[in-house]
């Protein structure tokens, strides 16, 4: 059998346990329950509902439902801490002085904060008459 | 921003093929996909603290570069996801199977697992922007 030139020798040394280490773990396991949300919600929405039928009464039909509430809720909690984490780690790649990093992370920590804030008020709130 | 130049310029001169240029899609329909969403996160709240806003939000999306748009956003998803569970699915349960070979194969791989998924959905947003926006 020819040997794999290709083959690369892991290092499978444990790395410590850290923030990063929780992070790398967050962004696989909530990537992979995000396919069944994130696509579930862009099948519905996107594809089979459309824009042009989506209105406020559409929003506050489909939020009479708690489920859907639930799932929205799910949606946007795991959607958009994943994607604030994958930014911080895109900036980390390009940031070099740790003060910079130290202040780039506290404010996509508060961006993240606001916006999943207001959209929980949102969902909890729900629609109102306009 | 010089390192940010720098990055680029390598990017363009470093030949890692697939393995590289997956890694840039990744990323690219992965940061795509966040723009969108942040907005996204912020014309839904309407509904709640200004409903009246909500129409004139739906309205921008119901325009053709918009639509246009929307399709790009779904292959975003799309890819992001089929190349994400590559990478979680080597990296968490079978990472000694992480080679360049394997990479190479399981890239070419997502890409078209993403294009067969996508070309369905583009076809039947492409057809409900044809009927609404032209009046096909």
């Amino acid at each position: 059998m020819a040997t794999n030139t290709n083959q690369v020798q892991l290092n499978q040394a444990a790395a410590p346990e850290g923030f990063e280490s929780w992070a790398w773990k967050w962004m696989r396991y909530s990537g992979l329950l995000l396919i069944p949300l994130a696509w579930g919600h862009v099948l519905i929405q996107d594809i089979l509902v459309g824009v042009h039928a989506i209105d406020l009464d559409y929003v506050a039909l489909r939020w009479a439902s708690l489920g859907w509430r639930v799932y929205d809720f799910l949606l946007l909690a795991f959607a958009f801490a994943h994607g604030v984490n994958g930014l911080r780690q895109v900036l980390n790649d390009y940031i070099r002085s740790d003060t910079t990093r130290k202040r780039v992370t506290w404010l996509l920590f508060i961006l993240w904060l606001v916006l999943s804030l207001i959209g929980a008020a949102a969902i909890v709130g729900g629609v109102r008459a306009p | 921003m010089e390192s940010l130049k720098l990055n680029i310029l390598g990017m363009a001169r470093y030949r890692g093929r697939e393995g590289q240029l997956s890694f840039i899609l990744h990323r690219l329909a992965g940061l795509g996909t966040l723009l969108f969403l942040a907005v996204h996160i912020l014309d839904t709240s309407t509904v709640y603290f200004f409903p009246s806003l909500y129409e004139h939000a739906i309205d921008i999306y119901r325009s053709t570069p918009f639509m246009l748009g929307e399709i790009a956003l779904v292959f975003a998803v799309i890819y992001h996801g089929v190349n994400g569970a590559r990478i979680a699915l080597f990296d968490l349960f079978i990472p000694d199977r992480w080679n360049v070979e394997t990479q190479r194969k399981s890239a070419y791989w997502s890409l078209g697992i993403a294009i067969v998924l996508w070309l369905p959905a583009a076809y039947m947003m492409g057809r409900s922007m044809l009927v609404h926006n032209f009046g096909l």
